[in-house]
This record gives structure tokens, sequence and C-alpha cells, in this order.
């Protein structure tokens, strides 16, 4: 792990862990029609890594990440960020907090469609009124292969190039976790190869954490570690994963959840 | 097809509701006006017809016209022997001698001053007289009177009371009586004394004379023929009309104050139903902008486009419709209320119960519908053109090429115009035209040209951030639907401040050119604005011959025809005017005018052909058409501070003239004198004229502008609704923009923005909006307030005054609307939970 690049926090808190849920609770809706989502789900963010989290759909595993995140409440338990808790912060500390410290790449619809490439890239510094690290967002920018891209309108770019964008102003910051929800969803798998390599790349490089949540195999096999939610809980966690063994864990896991439901 | 407009109707009612709203607010107006305006014309001739019901025949002395700007001419009185000629004349049932005159009332030294008229008559009992007693007894010796219940009730008149009546003579007379007229309890706006028939020519100082005679026929008598027969009796010196004729005819000259009024009302009504116009169209196209994917269904499930064109205008018909019924059944109970208005900014109307005419309805039937439907047909046709496999499509429309280059040239137009009238060869027609054609042209251009206007004028909002820059490439982004909620707040600014500077500029020039040319300390007027003065004569008699006051000098107004149009002059005493003025002549001299001659405005003449020597021919209602030869000319500012074009001489006047008040009475100050003791002594002078006003140059000239400041007052409070409706066109759009814009919010969210970010987010796009319409609007109302100003000088002495700070107070008030309209949508964008925007697709 090169760390020629430092980190903005001190490392005590890039200490093993970067974000933890524990025992959380969230529900839906109220009385016959409420819907735990999450039931009891527990997940420890080892930092510097590349996570990612699977399940079958309604497993709870957006919820999961939303939460971790701060996008959203939970009902019961604890979701911890470094040290601070999320379940005490408020509507507008949450989003103080999103902006300072995560980033987020989302399946689509990640860019402002008035703002130009680089502007988005920046967006959540300059929310911030922060300013940019110009060195780092070069790197970046090179990195993702974005330098002749940056004055152009997201309308202008390809599929390939906007998730590119996105992770750039996702990991622009230097956050302490980057989300991705679904980030090769609408790709074809050429660009998704080259965005989850980019992905493994931050995470090994440049020590980045990062939260993947998907549905595919082969993206999940770009991780570090795979951790599987049913039924609003973790059920499983796949270290060095691979397709094949992501596959056998996903066919044990489907039956019972099958089964549970009828 | 249809069930489904109606259930897409109701599915949108939220959305619809501002839209429903502007049209509701635009046939309310012109529901209101109708109303008002039928009401005051059926007011007023029932009130003339009720005056005139028992009565056949009127005979009144000979004049060659009845009335002129409203005003009913004053004629020459009749001796009373005529009354026996007349009964003689077979078939003649009963003729009665009648007086009628002006008689202010004061109650315990306080005049009673009414908007109307004060009404002084002698009293004669129904059928002839038209008024009936409610309590007490007729006025039958010398010291009796009786007045209207309304009057009475109104100051607390009883029977008993002692009341003082000026008119040629004053006397205190003991109350009676209480009368009615017709049905109600006094006359609209006036006050009605009744004496008898001697005390009447009494007061009014007629001898034996008596005004008219009314007339009743015998049963079974042709009241033409009876005409016919007293007319003959009589001969050429007298006038013997159908009563009915004269009521007619009184009402269609009390009638012409209320018409102008009524187009001002329909102008503001078409303003607010124009601001409307582009609030609909906007609403519709933003709606259908949203609809496209379920149109793409409908269309690929089979519906023709012809049937969604349909489906659409439907839905238009279900809100035109709505708004219809609402804002008919509003505008009746804003009838009373719009009345009220125009009585608190001084212009009287008769009170009385509503008319709501069958037209009415009709009119503000086919205006709701028809401007929203006109509204929703380019929407429409666009909803009509979505292709079945049009999934999305980008978010701004390109803006037609030929609806571009159209609004250029248009305003192109529009500017040449402007500019010809600018440059003094224009007529205020050809202002109206440039008007149009701006309207029209930048209606059309506004896609195109919104894009970098909004950009440039949405530089300060950088200064806020990410949230200033969004709020700016938002409002750039959506050209159509920028410009239509900005222009529709523009031409209510637009108007606002074309009435703003138009108004300054006259009141600026009626001052300049008063200060100049009137040099009196003072000049004495009647409070109520009547059209000739109303100041009674002898105030002048009493004030010239005051030690403290050096010279008096009076002006009276009379009006004559000129082929068919109405004109006014003014009398002057060539003598003591020299001395209270500083004229001008640029030919002949003012003492001239004592032969019989008549001094014109330079500008007049030059326009007549004229030059001294030549002759004006000129019809005076007492003594028809006559030529004053032209003895000279006045210069144009001269003319304007004596209010008039024509100048004749006092000594003229009376020749012409029954009338016997006067407009002004210029007063200057003997030598020595302090302004404290001569104004003590004038008005201690005009304490028998209650109504007469001591002014001095300031309050003199502000009460030369008093018609404009009412006028402008009331206009500006009706502008205010169309202000009012633009600025709901802006909370609509940013409220439908943000339903729009839902997934860039969430994501905004998401990546940090505050809530208050996004709040300042939308507000900013509000403000911008706003600020887009302020330079427009008040840049076109200046403008064409100029081109007015420049066509009205070639008829008047008239300059531009841009009143900065008025027009920024116009700017303040629309800037602080606009953060207001972009509250509600910026409170409900904050309000959007994060997850819920980002998931929705």
């Amino acid at each position: 792990m090169t760390i020629s690049i430092a980190p903005t926090q001190p490392p005590q808190t890039r200490s093993a862990v970067a974000a933890q849920a524990r025992d959380v609770v969230k529900i839906y809706g109220r009385g016959d029609t409420a819907v735990r989502a999450l039931d009891g789900a527990s997940l420890s963010i080892p930092a510097g890594r590349f996570t990612a989290v699977m399940g079958p759909s309604g497993s709870g595993k957006s919820t999961l990440m939303h939460a971790l995140a701060g996008l959203d409440t939970v009902d019961a338990g604890q979701v911890l960020l470094g040290d601070t808790d999320l379940s005490r912060l408020g509507e507008r500390q949450r989003t103080l907090l999103r902006r300072e410290r995560i980033g987020f790449v989302f399946q689509s619809f990640n860019l402002v469609p008035t703002l130009s490439a680089v502007e988005n890239i920046v967006l959540p510094l300059t929310l911030a009124g922060r300013q940019p690290d110009q060195a780092w967002i070069d790197e970046l920018v090179a990195t993702l292969g974005l330098a002749d891209r940056l004055r152009h309108r997201p309308t202008e770019l390809s599929g390939g190039q906007q998730q590119r964008v996105a992770v750039a102003r996702a990991l622009a910051p230097r956050p302490e976790i980057v989300f991705a929800d679904e980030p090769t969803g609408n790709l074809d798998s050429r660009a998704g190869e080259a965005l989850l390599g980019f992905l493994r790349h931050a995470a090994h490089e440049l020590a980045q954490t990062i939260v993947m949540v998907t549905h595919d195999p082969n993206a999940a096999a770009y991780a570090d570690r795979v951790v599987f939610l049913a039924d609003g809980r973790v059920v499983d966690d796949l270290p060095e994963p691979t397709v094949p063994t992501i596959l056998s864990r996903m066919a044990s896991l489907d039956a019972p959840a099958l089964r549970k439901k009828k | 097809m249809w069930r489904l407009t109606i259930r897409n109707t109701l599915a949108r009612r939220a959305r619809l509701a501002l839209t429903l709203l502007a049209v509701v607010l635009g046939v309310t107006f012109v529901t209101g006006s109708l109303i008002l305006t039928d009401t005051s014309q059926r007011l007023l001739d029932d009130q003339f017809r009720t005056a005139t019901a028992g009565v056949d025949l009127t005979v009144r002395d000979a004049a060659a016209f009845d009335s002129a700007m409203g005003v009913e001419v004053e004629r020459d009185p009749l001796p009373a022997t005529i009354v026996d000629r007349i009964r003689a004349v077979p078939g003649v049932a009963t003729a009665r001698p009648l007086v009628r005159g002006q008689g202010l009332l004061s109650v315990g030294g306080k005049a009673i001053v009414p908007s109307g008229a004060s009404v002084l008559a002698s009293w004669e009992p129904a059928p002839v007289g038209a008024f009936s007693l409610r309590a007490g007894h007729p006025p039958v010796t010398d010291d009796e009177l009786v007045v209207d219940a309304e009057t009475a009730l109104r100051r607390h008149i009883d029977l008993g009371d002692t009341v003082t009546v000026r008119a040629e003579q004053t006397t205190s007379l003991r109350i009676v009586g209480l009368a009615g007229f017709g049905d109600g309890p006094g006359l609209p706006n006036s006050t009605v004394g009744l004496v008898n028939l001697p005390t009447a020519q009494r007061l009014l100082k007629l001898g034996g004379d008596v005004s008219e005679v009314a007339v009743v026929a015998a049963d079974g008598v042709d009241t033409q023929q009876l005409r016919g027969r007293v007319s003959a009796v009589l001969g050429p010196g007298y006038e013997v009309s159908a009563s009915r004729d004269i009521a007619a005819s009184s009402a269609a000259a009390a009638k012409t104050q209320v018409d102008y009024l009524q187009m001002m009302l329909f102008a503001l009504a078409a303003a607010a139903l124009l601001v409307g116009a582009f609030l609909i169209a906007n609403t519709f196209s933003i709606v259908i902008t949203q609809r496209t994917r379920e149109l793409a269904v409908l269309r690929a499930a089979g519906a023709t486009g012809a049937q969604v064109l349909g489906s659409v205008l439907g839905e238009a018909l279900l809100v035109g419709v709505t708004a219809s019924v609402a804002g008919t059944g509003l505008g009746v109970a804003t009838a009373a209320g719009l009345r009220n208005l125009a009585g608190a900014f001084g212009i009287a109307l008769p009170d009385g119960g509503l008319v709501v005419a069958p037209r009415t309805a009709i009119v503000a039937f086919a205006i709701g519908v028809g401007v929203t439907i006109v509204s929703a047909i380019g929407p429409a046709r666009r909803a009509a053109a979505v292709a079945p496999v049009e999934a999305m499509r980008s978010a701004a429309a390109p803006s037609g090429r030929i609806r571009t280059v159209t609004g250029w040239i248009v305003t192109a137009l529009g500017v040449t115009a402007l500019i010809a009238v600018l440059a003094g060869t224009g007529s205020l027609a050809l202002v109206g035209a440039a008007a149009l054609s701006g309207v029209v042209g930048l209606t059309l251009l506004g896609p195109a040209l919104t894009p970098g206007l909004a950009r440039i004028m949405g530089r300060p909002l950088d200064a806020a951030g990410v949230p200033g820059r969004l709020a700016r490439e938002s409002a750039a982004r959506a050209p159509r639907r920028t410009a239509a909620t900005a222009l529709a707040l523009a031409f209510g600014l637009a108007l606002i401040s074309f009435m703003t500077v138009l108004a300054t500029s006259i009141k600026d020039s009626v001052q300049q050119t008063y200060t100049e040319v009137i040099s009196a300390d003072y000049v004495i007027e009647s409070a109520r604005n009547e059209m000739l003065g109303g100041l009674p004569n002898h105030v002048h008699h009493h004030v010239s011959e005051l030690p403290e006051v050096a010279v008096a000098s009076r002006l009276r107004y009379g009006h004559w025809k000129d082929g068919q149009a109405t004109d006014a002059l003014t009398a002057v005493d060539p003598v003591t005017l020299p001395r209270v003025t500083s004229l001008h002549m640029v030919a002949g001299n003012l003492n001239a005018i004592s032969g019989g001659g008549i001094i014109l405005a330079e500008r007049v003449a030059r326009e007549r052909h004229l030059a001294i020597g030549d002759s004006l021919p000129m019809t005076f209602s007492r003594t028809g058409t006559q030529r004053l030869p032209v003895v000279g000319l006045l210069r144009d500012r001269d003319a304007q501070a004596l209010s008039t074009n024509y100048v004749i001489s006092l000594d003229t006047f009376s020749r012409h003239y029954k009338e016997n008040v006067d407009a002004s009475v210029f007063v200057k100050v003997a030598d020595g004198v302090s302004d404290a003791a001569a104004k003590k002594a004038i008005n201690a002078a005009l304490a028998d004229a209650p109504t007469a006003q001591l002014r001095d140059q300031a309050a003199a000239v502000a009460g030369r502008t008093l018609m404009i400041d009412q006028v402008l007052g009331l206009v500006t409070a009706l502008l205010m609704l169309t202000i009012l409706i633009a600025l709901m066109g802006i909370t609509n759009t940013l409220a439908l923009s943000i339903i729009e814009r839902t997934r860039e919010i969430g994501l905004l969210r998401a990546v940090g923005m505050t809530s208050g970010q996004l709040r300042w987010m939308i507000r900013g796009e509000a403000v911008l909006v706003a600020g887009l319409a302020i330079a427009l609007g008040v840049s076109l109302g200046i403008a064409f307030a100029a081109g007015t100003v420049a066509a009205l000088g070639r008829t008047a002495e008239l300059a531009l005054v841009v009143p900065p700070g008025r027009l920024l107070l116009v700017v303040a008030v629309a800037a602080l609307a606009g953060l207001l309209a972009g509250l509600l949508p910026a409170r409900r964008a904050a309000k959007l939970d994060v997850l819920t925007a980002i998931a929705t697709s």
C-alpha cells in the first residue's frame, strides 16, 4: 500500500474499521404493511479496502448502504462512521458529514446536467466552500482519463465517461469512505470493467475505503471481500472472492431465502 | 378519451390550481368591471327616468346643445308668464313652473359637500315632482325646507333642525320634511334641498322667472302632437322636449363620466388576462413535457395525434369553464369592492343594487374559456406531435427558428415605430402599434433571448456559490418556461412603470408651466373638482375688495362645440390678468379681447391656419354659432397654464354663457402685507363660501394634478393584481420545475447540498426571473412612456420625466415579491426526501 498521497485524516481514524453497523433495524411503513428492511444487520467496513455488498432484491443491501452513508436514519442499532455515531446526527449534520467525509457513485444520474464535468467533480467541495486540492484533482482526472473531457456537459459524455466523472467527484474531497450503488449497472461490460478496475486501484493504491452494492458477481469479484445480505441481515462474508465462489455462495443463500419468503 | 381527460385534470388539480387562479382573477376583473359599469349606467338611467316619470313635456329655454364633456349646460330662465300661455294650449292637463339650481347645505356651521351635486329645487308634489315625502310635510312657507332622507340620515338632521342654504343668496331654513327620490332615500352622492317656489326664486335670484315648465298632457292626447302645438304657441325662443328624451340625454351625459372608467377597467382586465395567458400556456407546456412518456404510451396504444390534441384541449376547456364559473361569482362579489376602491381614489360612482346582465356572464365565459383554450393550443400541438416511440426527450425543446426570425422582425418593426415617434414624427396610434408589436415580438423572441440574458443577469448570483450558479443555469436551461414566466411579470411591471413615468411627466409639466406663467401669490379654487370650477361668483367680489389684496383676477371655463367635437375655452379679465401672470403673446396683445375677439394658442392657430384678422366659428349652447375674430396668439406653454387653447374676455363670456361660477381667482397680495395677514384676511372673506379653498402655488398645482394622481392610484392598485398573477406564475413554474428536477435535487442533497443552500438555489431562480422581468418591464415602460410623451408633446407642452424614486420602489417591490414567490417552492424542494428523490426514475 503506497501512501504517496497522504490522506487528510490522522492515522488513528484510519484504523482497521472505517464504518460500522451494529444491530441496525429499519422498518418501512406501519402496522400490517410494515416491512423490516433491516433486521439486526451488523457489519464492519475495514479501512482502505474494497468491500462489495451483495444480496437478492429486497435483502436490504441498498437500505444498509443508505444508513451507512447517512442518507437515511435507522430505527434501532448504531451506525458509526469512524468515531461518529450517525444515529445521533440531525439532518443538517448528516448533510455536512456527507459532503465532508463520504463520496457517492450512483447507478445513474450522477451528474448535475447544467455543470461541466470538472464542475461536477469539485461540486461537494464548492458546496462546502472549500478550495479543491488541484494536484489531487489533476491526478484523479489523469488516472480516470478525463483530461480532454473536463469542459463537457454530462449530456456530451458517454455513459462510461459519466460514471468516471462520478467516481472522480466521489474521490475529490478525499472522503473517508466511498459508497457505490450498482455503479456499473448501466454500462456495457468494457466500460464497466474499466470502472471497477479503477475502484480497485483507488482502494489498493490510494488507500481509499470503498463500499459497493451490486448484484453482479462479475463486479463483486473485483472487491477484496464480499458481504452477503438476506432478509435484512448479514448472512455471509467471503474474503478474496472470485466469480465461481461468489456464485456458489449465492446459490446457497437464494434457496433458504426463497423458502423463508413462502 | 373524454373520461381520461377528466381523470387527468383531476389528478393534476394541485398543479392546475394556480393556473385556475390566474384565469379566475382575470374573469373576476372582467365581470367586476362589467357589473360595475352596468350598474352605474342603470342607476343613472333610473335616476333620470324617475326624475321625469310623471311629466310628458318639458319647456326650457332654447339651447344649441344639451351637454358637453358630461356637464349639462345652464340655460336662461323663463318668464313666469309663459306658464299661463302653456296652460291655454288645448290638450295640456297641467303646466307647473319648476326652479332648479345649486344650493349648498350647512348644518351647525359645517357645510355638507357631497362628491356630486348640491341640488336646490322648488317642491312640486307628485306626479310632476319626482320627490315624495317620507316624513313631515312639504315646504309651504318661506322659511321651510325639505331635505332628502339619505342626507338627513348621514348628517343626523331631524325635523325642526335649522339648515343653512347657500345659493345666490344665503338663508337659514327650518326642516319640515324628509323626502325620498323614487324608491330610494335620495340622489346618489348628492344632497337635495327642496323649498317652495318663491323661496327657490329668491335664493337663486331669479326674480319671477322659472327654470323650466313641466307639462302633463290630458288623457288621450298624443305627446308628440301636443309638443308641436306648444312649440308653435311659444315660438322659436323655447325648446319643448319630450321628458323621456331629456332623461335619456341627461343620463347619456352623466354616463360619459362612467365610460372612461369602463375603458380603463377593460384595459386593465385585458392586461390581467394577457399575463394570465402566459401562465396558462406555461403550465400546460410543463405538464405536457412531464407527461411526454404517458402521451407516448397513449400514442403507442393507438391514440391518434388528434385524440391527444383533443385530450389536452379538453383539459383546458375544463379549467376554463371552472375558472369562468368561479370568476363570474367572484366578479359579482368584487364589483362593490371595485366601486369602493374607485371611491377611495376619489372617483365617485352611484351606489345601488348590482346589475348582472346576461351579457356579463356570456362575456366572462367567452373570455375565460377562450383565453385558456388559446393559451393551451401551442402546448397541445406539441403534445400531439409526441412520437409513439419517444421515451425520453431532451430537457429543452429547441426554440423554433421561424419563431425567432419572426420575433426579430416584429420587434424590429416595433422599435422602428418607437424611434419614429421619439424623433417627433409619430402619433399616439403609432405608439400603440409599437407597443403591440413589442409585446408580440418579445413573446416570440423570449425563448431565444432568455439563456443569454439569464446568464448575464444572473452573474451576481455567482457570489452565492454553487446554489447561485445552479439557479442561473436552471433558468437559462428552460428558456421557454423562464421566458414565459418573466414576460408575464414584465408586462405587468411595464404597465406600472409606463403609468408612473407618464403621470410624473404630465404632473411635472403642469407644475412647470404653472409656476412659470402664473405669478399670483395665491389662487382660490373650489375644493370640489368640478368641471367648470364651481367657485361662487361672490368670492371674487369679496376678495378683490380686501385692502390686503393688490389685485384679484378671475378665470372662467366654458364649453363650446367645434363642429361635432366639444372643446373648452377660458375667459379672463384682460386688465387684471397681466398683474397675476407673465403671459407671452406671440402676436397681438391681451387687451384686444375686450372687443369680443379671441386669442388662440400658437399651435392651434397654426393647425387651423388662422392668423390675426381671421375669424373662428364657435357654437355656444346659448347663442348658437358665432364667428369670433382672432385678435392674438399666445405662447403654447402659457395657454396650457390657463388650461385651454382659447382665451376670451369675461364680457364675451357673459354674452354667450349663463354659467355664473368662477374656475379660479388669482390673488396678488398688496405690498407690505405679510403672508399670514393676507391669508387670514382672505380666509375670512371666504367664510360664506365653504367650498372655496385658498391655495398657494404648490397646492394649486396639486389641485390641477389631483385627477392624474387619482387615476394613477387606481390603476396602480388594480395593476398590482396583474403582478400578483405573474408572481403566482413564478411560484407555479418553480414548483413544476422542482418536480422535473427531483433527481437532480436528490443528487445535490446526497453529495452535500444543505437544505438551506437548496432553498437559496430555488429562491435565487425566482429572484432571477423577477430580475429579468424587472429589467425588461421597467425599460419597456420607460421607453413607451417616452414614446407617448413624444407623441403627446406634439399637441401639448410635455417633457419626459423619469422618477427614479418611484421606479426604484417598483423595482424593490417586484424583487421582494419575486423572493416571496420562491419561498413556497423552495420550502417544498427542501422537504423532498433525499432517498425518494434519488430513487425517482
